[in-house]
């Protein structure tokens, strides 16, 4: 032992910072990774330009009458017979009128009192049935 | 002459460490660039009712080109967090809609419960301010993740 007292303790006071910026960079890789922002979803569509309309023959029209109870009135262009349908049944009607006439238009007429969700799922299900051309319209007396 | 440092030689000061305090700096600075240049929906949620739809696609467009019309039961719609009548809809639609260049999708984000006159009324009001890229909103993701939990 030497004779100047005590030997200084070589364990410094200061907390390591050096591992700071690692915690720090963890934190980062950490909420990029694991960050995952709503996307919004839904079925698009695409209206026509103001003022352009399309004639269509009525051969190549599927007429889709949505009523207020949710109950779809299928009719065939010009015909007048009228066949009722629940929306899920849709998808297999479109995918046998289209491979009957590709040419096919859905021209979807709702009910002004229909609650939106009924032309919803028509539509999910024309679009499930990978329909193009659908006309979406508001059922006039 | 004497010989420097007794013939021996003297050591380099470089230490072979690489230097780690500006590592903190680099983690906030890419902290910062992250934190601002992240872009959050602008408008608040209003309490709709969504429409359910199983071939929903994810709307393919930058969010800052997606417009969101609320629209609740009674046929009010809102745009950026204000209410407005159905004949406003276009004069509030057109100049948007011409800021972005034609870029802007319009998220139709109607309760399922709304008359279907309404949703038309929004529709004929689009087609005269010009807009044709539109999206019937349904479900998110996240909620419906919540769901089924």
């Amino acid at each position: 032992m030497s004779i100047l007292g005590k030997k200084k303790s070589k364990v410094s006071e200061g907390v390591n910072m050096a591992s700071t910026a690692d915690i720090a960079f963890l934190l980062l890789i950490f909420f990029l990774v694991t960050t995952t922002f709503p996307k919004d979803k839904g079925l698009s569509i695409v209206l026509p330009e103001p003022g352009v309309e399309a004639q269509v023959s009525q051969k190549n029209i599927l007429h889709l009458i949505i009523q207020p109870t949710g109950i779809v009135d299928v009719k065939r262009g010009e015909s007048q017979q009228v066949v009722q349908m629940r929306p899920s049944e849709i998808e297999g009607l479109w995918r046998q009128e289209v491979s009957a006439n590709p040419n096919m238009i859905a021209a979807v007429k709702t009910h002004p009192d229909a609650p939106y969700k009924f032309m919803v799922d028509v539509l999910d299900a024309l679009k499930t049935a990978n329909a193009q051309r659908i006309s979406l319209q508001v059922l006039e007396n | 002459m004497a010989i420097k440092g007794g013939g021996f030689q003297k050591s380099s000061k470089a230490t072979d460490e690489v230097p780690t305090s500006s590592l903190a700096d680099i983690a906030f600075l890419l902290l910062i660039f992250f934190m601002v240049t992240t872009v959050f929906q602008s408008d608040r949620d209003r309490p709709i009712e969504w429409p359910r739809a199983a071939a929903a696609e994810k709307i393919d467009e930058k969010q800052k080109n997606i417009l969101n019309i609320w629209m609740e039961r009674d046929g009010v719609v809102y745009i950026n967090d204000q209410a407005y009548s159905m004949d406003q809809v276009t004069t509030v639609v057109a100049p948007l809609y011409a800021a972005s260049e034609r870029a802007l999708v319009i998220s139709i984000r109607g309760d399922r419960e709304v008359p279907y006159r309404f949703i038309d009324q929004v529709q004929s009001a689009l087609v005269s301010a010009g807009v044709v890229r539109v999206v019937f909103a349904t479900q998110l993701e996240q909620s419906m993740q919540r769901e089924r939990r």
